[in-house]
């Protein structure tokens, strides 16, 4: 209760320092993206890891590569391997100094982002997997905790004890929604699946990824999978026999016999039609699901997946694109407590913001 | 004929005549890798100039990014003074900042009681990271780099274990951070707050202590040679133990001004590096406190310059290729500076 009444009373300062209080934020906004040439429209992207990762800022770059197709005389600036530190304010700041109207990170920067728009009012930001929407902050984020899903399914079946193992970077709630959500499906084929996390502190550390792979292996998991920008794990799999699930690309190459799928993404639109947005005067802050079909999927099968176990999961596929959602109580934690009672189903933002983990996930929170 | 003799005290102005010669060489150098890279020097120029120290934003990172490491320079800079190598001010830099961050997340106590003992705390837990290491080598002669460097690691753990674990920040899902703290420091102008001052005057402070008190002028004699200290009466161990202890102090602190003035949350990637950059501004000020400022500039326009370079497509690490092409040409030149030329006749 204190806490969201102290976030109140940020917001309302930084709303005073901007100049503008309440309703008036919103007249002020429609002058403030006025519609821009394109020539004019300079566009700053912060990334977390290098844009030759192989994963998750790779596909963030290859669609914003192919907004030059769409936009050839706009310019845009990129920065790679942005740390988690006061540094990043500062590039976002450059991203400013030098005139961008736009600046996107395509990860979490959280504060570090957000001070910097709020000294900015002018200047439009976004933020993947961010939580702020204000004046000029606004967020993007994919709904991947359905392709997870119907990875966990065939984890299950592949697996032969039901151990799977999760590569994660940090404890944050999207780490959290990913590693629940790949247990859910396993569960709802094995009851008995449970899945051990390791935690390596970043998103891109392929000899830390492969190392925690191996110690998985070591403790009987015999599937792994994870939240990693790289292949890394992948190739331990490979090499060691188990079979391995990942994200943000087909990385089949790197490890043929152990890749089942990944949670592929896919930017290419949602970039276009904000990039119009702004050059049109139309963009605003908002927060913004990329949902399954639409940005984010199950990547084509692994070569050694058994076809009854691909329909099965993609039986799954089918019925979430008709509207179901798996994520339906009742839902239990680690400890047993039911945190989804019977009958209720978890929003997105739910999923969103989930921070604890389900019951058989054990090392993440 | 000529021959060439090292002169045992050299000059300032010999000295500042070669780092100019240094920075030159620096530039060149770097200017070359940047026509190599295919960038067009002009405009790199133009946006480092005009990104440093021709916006607001750039002045503004300037004065952030030189309070931190004239704190850091101070802490490894006092204790060259006492002929000690603190190298842990990095770690010395996280405890302070995690106590800091201690007081301003959980204590229940107004700003201006909270910001004094936020800053007592830092200052404790800074000294108390180097206590271990100033008494072991203080009393068992146990080599200072190695155990302040480990505690480094340490603290670094430290950090990552509170805020991924018990601080952990589980509203708004901040990665590796604990929640944001509402006790800051006050601010100069906009985002400048007032550990920047404050870093200043501690630091003329502390040239004017060192060069006027008489523990000053004990702890150098410990520093230049501790057996003509010993024989002249003066108890060398304890010295060696309140310099270190007092450089972790002083690093403490820094962290404390890090964590809530510009960071506002304690978090994995606070320190930032700059326990390390200390030491190359501590070794740029060589025996002046009051050089420590111009050092410390230095190092943030270098920092603030691979900012600019990065949003070029240059590699953050090409910060520190510069940080340490400097310090290699800076010694090259402070050593060749000692050396004259000895005109005899004939």
């Amino acid at each position: 209760m204190s806490l969201s009444f102290s976030k109140g009373l940020t917001r309302r300062r930084l709303l005073a320092a901007a100049g503008c209080a309440g309703l008036p934020l919103r007249a002020g906004a429609a002058t403030r993206f006025a519609p821009i040439a394109e020539e004019d429209l300079l566009v700053g992207f912060g990334h977390t890891s290098p844009v030759n990762d192989g994963g998750w800022t790779q596909m963030h770059d290859k669609a914003i590569r192919a907004l030059k197709d769409h936009f050839p005389r706009m310019r845009s600036l990129y920065v790679e391997s942005i740390p988690y530190s006061a540094d990043a304010t500062r590039i976002f700041r450059q991203f400013v100094a030098e005139g961008a109207q736009m600046v996107i990170s395509t990860s979490d920067y959280g504060d570090f982002i957000k001070d910097v728009a709020n000294q900015a009012p002018d200047v439009g930001f976004l933020e993947c997997d961010g939580n702020n929407v204000t004046g000029n902050l606004g967020w993007y984020y994919i709904t991947h905790w359905y392709a997870s899903y119907v990875i966990g399914i065939a984890a299950a079946r592949l697996s032969r004890n039901g151990r799977l193992g999760y590569i994660a970077s940090f404890p944050t709630t999207s780490v959290i929604a990913s590693a629940n959500a790949t247990l859910l499906g396993a569960r709802s084929v094995n009851p008995e699946a449970t899945m051990r996390v390791i935690s390596i502190n970043s998103w891109f550390d392929p000899q830390a990824a492969a190392s925690a792979g191996a110690a998985l292996i070591d403790s009987g998991c015999d599937f792994l999978c994870g939240i990693m920008d790289d292949p890394g794990y992948l190739r331990v799999a490979q090499e060691r026999g188990v079979w391995a699930a990942m994200w943000n690309t087909d990385m089949r190459q790197f490890g043929p016999d152990a890749y089942v799928s990944s949670v592929m993404l896919d930017f290419v639109a949602y970039y276009r039609q904000t990039i119009e947005a702004r050059i049109a005067g139309r963009w605003r802050p908002a927060g913004t699901f990329l949902t399954l079909g639409h940005g984010v999927d199950r990547d084509a099968w692994g070569a050694r997946v058994p076809l009854a176990i691909q329909r099965e999961a993609d039986a799954a596929r089918d019925r979430m694109l008709a509207g179901w959602s798996p994520f339906t109580g009742p839902i239990k934690d680690s400890k047993g407590q039911v945190r989804v009672p019977a009958g209720q189903t978890m929003t997105d933002m739910e999923i969103f913001h989930w921070n604890w983990q389900v019951e058989g996930v054990s090392g993440l929170v | 004929m000529s021959r060439r003799t090292r002169l045992a005290v050299v000059p300032a102005r010999r000295i500042m005549i070669g780092r100019a010669l240094a920075l030159c060489a620096v530039a060149v150098v770097l200017a070359i890798v940047l026509v190599l890279l295919g960038l067009p020097l002009g405009m790199v120029c133009g946006l480092v100039l005009k990104s440093t120290f021709g916006t607001v934003f750039g002045l503004e990172n300037l004065a952030l990014y030189m309070t931190p490491l004239l704190m850091t320079g101070a802490a490894v800079w006092l204790a060259l003074r006492a002929g000690l190598w603190n190298i842990g001010a990095e770690g010395q830099f996280l405890a302070g900042a995690t106590a800091a961050a201690a007081v301003g997340l959980f204590a229940p106590l107004p700003a201006p009681v909270a910001l004094p003992v936020a800053m007592l705390a830092s200052l404790v837990a800074g000294g108390a990271w180097s206590a271990v290491p100033a008494a072991g080598r203080a009393w068992l002669g146990v080599s200072e780099i190695i155990t302040t460097l480990l505690l480094n690691f340490i603290a670094t753990y430290l950090v990552y274990y509170l805020v991924t674990g018990p601080w952990a920040d589980h509203v708004t899902d901040a990665q590796v951070s604990s929640q944001r703290m509402m006790l800051a420091l006050p601010s100069v102008y906009s985002v400048v707050h007032w550990g920047g001052p404050v870093a200043l005057a501690l630091v003329v402070a502390l040239g004017a202590l060192l060069k006027r008190s008489r523990f000053g002028y004990e702890l150098s004699l410990c520093g230049s040679n501790p057996d003509s200290a010993r024989y002249a009466g003066i108890r060398v161990a304890p010295r060696l133990f309140t310099a270190l202890v007092a450089s972790g102090a002083l690093a403490g602190l820094g962290g404390m001004m890090e964590v809530l003035g510009t960071v506002h949350r304690l978090q994995g990637g606070l320190a930032h590096g700059y326990g390390y950059l200390g030491i190359v501004v501590a070794l740029l000020a060589r025996q002046s406190a009051y050089a420590l400022i111009p050092a410390a500039f230095l190092m943030a326009v270098i920092l603030n310059t691979g900012i600019v370079l990065q949003t070029l497509q240059v590699s953050a690490s090409s910060v520190l290729a510069i940080t340490g092409l400097l310090v290699f040409a800076v010694a090259v030149s402070d050593e060749l500076a000692a050396y004259v030329r000895l005109e005899t006749k004939s």
